[in-house]
C-alpha cells in the first residue's frame, strides 16, 4: 500500500459530486409515450458508494445513463461538479467521459484484442494521459491480478474480468464511477469480491460510486441505496441490509 | 423452411447491399462486353456484307506455288478475259479493278506510308463505294480511303500529289472519300481511287485483281460464278458474292472476337474476385448467425435444410444482383458502342444488338459463381451444434486463432514450387514458351499466397504495427484489430492483391520494355535521325519485267539512300556524324550457313566501326579481329561453326574466316562483312540500306532536323525516322496499352475494395458492444472513425503491396523468360502510384462502416446483446 489511506469522511457531509435536477427522458413509440425519467431529483455526494435499484423497467438503466452522458434527458440537468453536462455535445461528453467518468458493465467489459494490462491503461491511451505508476501498481494488487496482466481477456474468469474493469474505471481517480449491474454475470464469490473491491475503493480512496443493481445482496454493500419505480425515486435506504432492501423492493413491486 | 430463408433476408437486406454490388458490377462487364462485341461484329457483317452481296460474283487471281514450294504474286486478269466474261450469256454486266502500288505525298511533301500505298481504278460494277463526295471522273480526280485521309488530313476538295512511274508530280483534287473496310491490304497500306485514264498515266499498270460481275435477270449466283470460273480456269479463285461477303464477314467477326475475347479475360477477373469477395461476404456472415442457425437447429431443422437455406440465400442475392447486372451492362455496352464504336468502324451504324446469349450467360455466371462461392461457408453452416444456441457469446470470439503448421508448410511449398518453375522457365532460350511457364509459376505462387494469407496478413501487421502503434490509440487499436480474424483478412486482401498483381506485372513489363528500347536508342553512339528507303517498291518501276535487283525507275534507285545523301550530310556543319548500313541477300554454296532457298543475308557499315558506332552483342570471339577477309556471323547460323573456321562467300566464290559470333540484334543479320569485301561480295548496289545521323551538339532540334530534311528534300520516298519521335511514339504506345490494361482491371480493384469495405462494415455490425464501450471510455466519433480508417488502410496496403511483389517479380520473370537482352525497368512512380491508391482506397473502403460505427447510439449498444 505505497499511498496513506485516507480518513473516511462521512459520506454525507461532502460536497455532492452529481446532482441530477428534475430529469425526464420520454420515448416515443408511435401512438403514445413511454416516461423512462419522470422527474428524478438526486444528488452523489463524493467518496460515496451509492445503489440504485428498481424493479425491471423502473428507469434504473437510463438514469444511470443520463446521469454519465451516454443518453441524453429529455428535461432537466445534470451536473457533475461545477459543470452542467445536460447540454453537452458528443464531443463534449466524450471528452468528460473520457477524463472525469470511469465505468464498469456487466459483461463484455473488455476489449478481447488486449491484455489485462493494455485493458486497464486504456483510458489513459485514449486521453494520451501520463500513468500514475504507483498507483497503478497499488490497485493492480488491490484487485490481486499482479500475475494476470498479460493475459488476454478470454483466458480470463468472469471474476477476473470484472476486476480487470473495476481496476480500469478506478485507475484515474474519475470524479464518479458508474457500474451496471457489475455483478450480474458473476457466480456469488466472484460477485462478492468485485462488491468489496468497490466498496473499499470508496472508502479507502474517496471513490464516488453509482451502481445499478436488481440483487439486494450487492445493493447491501453500498452506503445507500435510492428506489425507482416507473421513472420516479420513490425511496431511500442508508447503511442498508440485504434484508431490508430486500423488503423495501417486494413493497415497491407489490 | 423457404419463408425463414426470405425473411432473413429482407431482415438483412443491408449486409448484401456490397455484395450485390461485386456480383453486379462482374455481371455487368460481362454483358456489356457481350453487347459490345456483338453490335460491333453486327455493324461490321453488315458493312462488309452490304457491299459484297450487290455484286452476283467476284474473281480474284489465285496465286501460284511455284516448283520450290515458295508463292508467287498472282497473274492478273487480261482485258481479253474480262471481254470473254462479258460476253457470257449469264453475264449482265462485268468490271475489272486495277490495282498497283503508287507514291503519294503526304502535306510535307514526303511519300506517305513505311510502303507505297494503292492505286486503284474501279469500273461501274464495284463492291467499293464512296462514302462521302463523288467517284472520281476527270484525270485529276481521286478519291481517298478514310484512313489515308485521317492520317494526312486530306479532305474532299484538297489537292494531294502522286509521284507517277518517272517520279514527277502529279497535282489531283480529292473530290471523295472511300472505306476500304477491314480488306488486309487496302487497310494497312492505305490505297485510293482514279479515273481510269489517270490511273494509266500514273502507273502504267495493266491487268485486273478483280472481277466484279452482275448476273442477268434469273440467273442465280452460283449459277453465274460457276460460268465465270469455267471461262477463267485455274487461274482464278471465283465466288459468289454471298459467298464472298460472309468470308469477309467470319473475318470482321473474327476481329470482334478478337475484342471481344480481350475483354472477356478481363470481365473474367472481375468476376474472379467478385467471387472472393461473396465467398468472404458468406463466411462471415455464417460465422456471425451461428446463433440464429443453432437455432433453427434447435427447433428441428436438419443439417441439408440448414445447407439449403444457405444456398437459397446466395441464390436469390445472386439472381437479383445478376438481373441488375444484366440491365446494367446492356447499358454499359450501349455507351461503349455509342462512343467507342465509331473508332473501331468508322462506318458504324450505331445500333445495339442485345442477344440472348449474352442475357443468359450473364445471368448464369453471376448466379453460379455467387452459389459456388457461398458452397464452403453453407457447408460450415452444417456444422454448427444445435448447443450452440445456448451459448452466452453471440459471435464466434476468438474464432480461427490457429493459422497452423500446415499452412505454412504448405505454403512455403507452394513458393519453393513457383521458384522452380520460374528458374525453369528462365533457363531456356527466350521465347513465348517462357512467358508462359513464368504464367504458370505466378499461379503456383498466388495460391501459395492464398495459404499463406493469414499468416502474411499477421506478419507483416506484426512489422508494420510496432511504428503504427506509436502513432496513437486509434492506430493501436487498428492494429490489433486487423489481425483478429486473419483468415477472414486474408481474404478480402487476396481479392485486391489480383488485380494489385496484374497491374504491377504490366507495368513492370512496360517499364522493362522502355528501359530496353531507351537503352538501344541512348547506346555507345545514340543517332538522331534515321533514313532508309520506302519498302517494298515493287511494281513501281512502270511497266515491264521486275529488275533483278533494286528497283530502277527513272534512272534512280528507290531501294537504297543514294550516296550523295551521305555524303551531303556529312558535309553539313550541324551534323557530327553519318553512318550507312548496306544491307543485301546474297547467293552462297555453303548450306551450313543459308537458309533453304540458299542465300543468306549480308551486312557491312560504312563511315562506322563495328565496336564503335556500331555494337554487336558478341557471343563468342573478339572484335578486333574482325577486318577485310573476315566476318562476323550471327549466333543461330554458327551452331555448327567455331572461332577461325572458314565459310566461303560471292561469285566467284571467296573464303572468309569467322572471327566472332554475335547475337541477332540491333543491325546485325546473317553475315557481317568489311566495306571492301562486302563491295565486291554484292558489286551492283551503291546506295545505302539504311543512314543513321547524329547531330552535332551546338545545333538545335530544329536546325538539325531542317538539315535534315532540307537534303532528303530531292526524294520524297526516303522515310526520315526521328528517334526521338520515335521513342515517344513508342513510349505513347506503352502508356495507351498500360491506360486501357489499367482501365479494365480498374472494375476487378473496385470490386476488391467493395469487399473491403464489406467485411468492415461486417466486423463493425460484430463489435457493435466493443465500439459502444469504447465511445463509453471517452474514444471520440473521429477517433473510432480513424481506427476503421488505419484497419481498411492497412488491409489494402498489404493486398497491394502482396500484389506489388508478386507483380514486379513475376513482371521481370515474364519479360526475362520472353525477350532477350532485356534492361529490367522499375516503374517507381506507378508503384507510388498503386500505394497511394491502396491507401485512399482504404480510406474509401472504411467510409460507410466509419459513418455507422459512429452513428450508433451508445446505450442502445450497450443494452443490446
Amino acid at each position: 500500500m505505497s499511498t496513506p489511506t485516507p480518513p473516511s469522511p462521512s459520506p454525507f457531509q461532502a460536497p455532492p459530486v452529481v446532482i441530477a435536477h428534475d430529469l425526464t427522458k420520454t420515448y416515443d413509440t408511435g401512438a403514445d409515450q413511454v416516461h423512462a425519467l419522470a422527474g428524478v431529483n438526486v444528488e452523489f455526494h463524493r467518496g460515496a458508494f451509492t445503489a440504485i435499484m428498481g424493479p425491471s423497467g423502473s428507469g434504473k438503466s437510463t438514469l444511470m445513463h443520463c446521469l454519465a452522458g451516454l443518453d441524453t434527458p429529455t428535461s432537466g440537468t445534470v451536473h457533475l461538479g461545477r459543470t452542467q453536462i445536460t447540454g453537452m455535445r458528443d464531443k463534449e461528453l466524450t471528452l468528460l467521459r473520457r477524463d472525469r467518468i470511469g465505468f464498469i458493465f456487466q459483461s463484455f467489459n473488455l476489449l478481447p484484442m488486449l491484455t489485462a494490462e493494455q485493458n486497464i491503461l486504456l483510458p489513459s491511451q485514449i486521453a494520451k494521459r501520463d500513468i500514475d505508476q504507483a498507483r497503478f501498481d497499488h490497485i493492480v494488487d488491490v484487485v490481486g491480478l499482479r500475475d494476470r496482466l498479460t493475459h488476454l481477456p478470454a483466458k480470463l474468469s468472469g471474476g477476473q474480468q470484472q476486476r480487470v474493469a473495476v481496476a480500469r474505471a478506478l485507475l484515474n481517480a474519475p470524479e464518479v464511477v458508474y457500474a451496471d449491474e457489475p455483478t450480474g454475470n458473476l457466480d456469488s464469490r466472484s460477485g462478492a469480491e468485485v462488491l468489496a473491491f468497490l466498496r473499499d475503493s470508496a472508502q479507502e480512496l474517496n471513490q464516488t460510486i453509482v451502481m445499478v443493481t436488481h440483487d439486494p445482496v450487492a445493493a447491501a454493500y453500498a452506503d445507500r441505496v435510492v428506489f425507482l419505480r416507473d421513472g420516479r425515486l420513490v425511496d431511500e435506504v442508508t447503511s442498508p441490509t440485504a434484508e431490508l432492501v430486500s423488503e423495501r423492493l417486494l413493497k415497491l413491486e407489490a | 423452411m423457404l419463408r425463414t430463408t426470405l425473411a432473413g433476408l429482407r431482415l438483412h437486406k443491408a449486409r448484401y447491399v456490397t455484395t450485390t454490388l461485386a456480383i453486379l458490377l462482374g455481371v455487368m462487364f460481362i454483358v456489356g462486353t457481350m453487347v459490345f462485341a456483338d453490335s460491333l461484329q453486327d455493324s461490321y457483317e453488315e458493312s462488309v456484307m452490304g457491299s459484297a452481296t450487290k455484286i452476283d460474283a467476284i474473281a480474284t487471281p489465285r496465286p501460284l506455288e511455284d516448283q520450290d514450294g515458295t508463292w508467287q504474286d498472282p497473274e492478273p486478269f487480261t482485258d481479253e478475259q474480262l471481254e470473254r466474261l462479258r460476253d457470257l450469256p449469264e453475264v449482265a454486266e462485268a468490271d475489272g479493278v486495277r490495282q498497283a502500288p503508287a507514291l503519294l505525298l503526304d502535306a510535307e511533301g514526303r511519300a506517305y506510308g513505311m510502303f507505297p500505298p494503292l492505286a486503284m481504278t474501279v469500273g461501274e460494277v464495284t463492291r467499293h463505294h464512296v462514302l462521302e463526295g463523288e467517284p472520281p471522273e476527270g484525270p485529276d480526280e481521286i478519291v481517298l480511303a478514310t484512313g489515308i485521309s485521317e492520317q494526312t488530313g486530306f479532305e474532299v476538295g484538297d489537292s494531294v500529289t502522286l509521284l507517277d512511274t518517272e517520279q514527277r508530280e502529279r497535282e489531283f483534287t480529292v473530290t471523295g472519300l472511300f472505306d476500304v473496310g477491314l480488306e488486309s491490304g487496302l487497310s494497312y497500306r492505305g490505297a485510293f481511287i482514279l479515273a481510269p485514264e489517270a490511273f494509266a498515266s500514273v502507273t502504267g499498270a495493266e491487268g485486273f485483281h478483280e472481277i466484279d460481275v452482275l448476273a442477268t435477270e434469273g440467273t442465280s449466283q452460283d449459277d453465274v460464278a460457276a460460268a465465270v470460273a469455267r471461262v477463267l480456269g485455274q487461274g482464278a479463285e471465283v465466288s459468289t458474292g454471298t459467298e464472298f461477303g460472309e468470308r469477309m464477314a467470319s473475318r470482321a467477326g473474327a476481329d470482334a472476337d478478337i475484342i471481344r475475347t480481350g475483354l472477356m479475360l478481363f470481365a473474367f477477373i472481375a468476376v474472379f474476385v467478385a467471387g472472393i469477395v461473396i465467398y468472404n461476404t458468406f463466411a462471415i456472415l455464417v460465422a456471425q448467425r451461428q446463433r440464429e442457425m443453432a437455432l433453427l437447429r434447435c427447433v428441428g431443422a436438419q443439417r441439408g435444410q440448414v445447407f439449403r437455406s444457405v444456398l437459397l440465400e446466395s441464390l436469390v442475392v445472386g439472381l437479383v444482383a445478376s438481373l441488375l447486372g444484366v440491365l446494367a451492362g446492356t447499358g454499359l455496352g450501349l455507351v461503349g458502342i455509342e462512343y467507342g464504336g465509331p473508332l473501331l468502324d468508322p462506318d458504324m451504324n450505331v445500333t445495339t444488338v442485345v442477344t440472348p446469349t449474352a442475357v443468359i450467360l450473364g445471368l448464369i455466371v453471376g448466379v453460379a459463381i455467387t452459389v459456388f462461392s457461398a458452397m464452403i461457408p453453407a457447408m460450415r453452416a452444417t456444422r454448427v451444434s444445435p448447443l450452440a444456441a445456448l451459448r452466452t457469446s453471440a459471435t464466434a470470439t476468438g474464432m480461427e486463432k490457429g493459422t497452423g503448421r500446415t499452412r505454412a508448410v504448405v505454403g512455403v511449398g507452394l513458393f519453393l514450387l513457383s521458384g522452380g518453375i520460374v528458374a525453369l522457365g528462365l533457363s531456356g532460350d527466350p521465347d513465348t514458351n517462357g512467358m508462359w511457364i513464368v504464367a504458370a509459376g505466378a499461379m503456383v505462387a498466388f495460391v501459395g499466397v492464398v495459404v499463406l494469407g493469414p499468416l502474411l496478413v499477421r506478419g507483416v501487421v506484426h512489422l508494420v504495427g510496432a511504428p503504427l502503434r506509436r502513432m496513437g490509440v486509434s492506430s493501436m487499436l487498428a492494429v490489433d484489430n486487423s489481425t483478429r480474424s486473419p483468415r477472414r483478412a486474408a481474404t478480402a486482401m487476396i481479392a485486391l492483391t489480383v488485380g494489385a498483381t496484374l497491374i504491377t506485372g504490366y507495368s513492370v513489363i512496360s517499364a522493362s520494355m522502355q528501359a530496353t528500347v531507351g537503352q538501344q536508342l541512348d547506346g555507345k553512339f545514340p543517332v538522331d535521325y534515321q533514313i532508309s528507303p520506302m519498302m517494298n517498291l515493287e511494281g513501281l518501276e512502270g511497266e515491264g519485267e521486275d529488275g533483278e535487283e533494286g528497283t530502277e525507275a527513272g534512272g534512280t534507285d528507290l531501294s537504297t539512300v543514294p550516296e550523295s545523301v551521305r555524303s551531303e550530310l556529312a558535309a553539313n556543319p550541324k551534323i557530327e556524324h553519318v553512318f550507312a548500313q548496306r544491307l543485301d541477300s546474297v547467293d552462297s554454296g555453303d548450306d551450313r550457313i543459308t537458309n533453304e532457298d540458299g542465300t543468306i543475308p549480308v551486312v557491312t557499315f560504312l563511315d562506322a566501326t563495328v565496336g564503335e558506332e556500331v555494337q554487336p552483342d558478341v557471343v563468342e570471339g573478339d572484335l578486333a579481329d574482325f577486318g577485310p577477309g573476315s566476318v562476323l556471323i550471327t549466333e543461330e547460323r554458327a551452331e555448327n561453326l567455331v572461332i577461325g573456321d572458314t565459310i566461303t562467300l560471292g561469285d566467284p566464290e571467296r573464303e572468309f574466316e569467322i572471327a566472332a559470333v554475335v547475337a541477332n540484334t540491333g543491325m546485325f543479320y546473317g553475315l557481317t562483312l568489311a566495306p571492301r569485301d562486302y563491295e565486291q561480295v554484292v558489286p551492283e548496289i551503291t546506295g545505302d540500306s539504311t543512314v543513321m545521323v547524329r547531330g552535332s551538339d551546338s545545333a538545335s532540334s530544329a536546325e538539325l532536323r531542317e538539315a535534315v530534311y532540307s537534303t532528303v528534300d530531292e526524294h520524297p520516298t526516303l522515310n526520315v525516322t526521328s528517334m526521338g519521335d520515335m521513342r515517344q511514339e513508342f513510349e505513347q504506345m506503352l502508356a495507351i496499352a498500360f491506360y486501357a490494361i489499367a482501365a479494365m482491371l480498374g472494375l476487378a480493384i473496385i470490386i476488391a475494395v467493395f469487399g473491403i469495405s464489406n467485411t468492415m462494415a461486417l466486423s463493425v455490425l460484430e463489435r457493435t458492444r466493443e465500439s459502444a464501450i469504447l465511445r463509453a471510455l471517452g474514444l471520440s466519433r473521429s477517433q473510432l472513425r480513424r481506427m476503421l480508417g488505419v484497419e481498411a488502410v492497412l488491409l489494402c496496403l498489404i493486398g497491394a503491396g502482396v500484389g506489388v511483389v508478386l507483380g514486379v517479380v513475376f513482371g521481370w520473370a515474364a519479360i526475362s523468360a520472353t525477350l532477350s537482352n532485356i534492361v529490367l525497368g522499375f516503374p517507381l512512380g506507378q508503384v507510388v502510384a498503386f500505394l497511394v491508391i491502396a491507401i485512399v482506397a482504404g480510406l474509401v473502403a472504411s467510409l460507410l462502416p466509419a459513418r455507422r460505427a459512429a452513428r450508433t447510439s451508445i446505450t442502445g449498444a450497450l443494452a443490446s446483446q
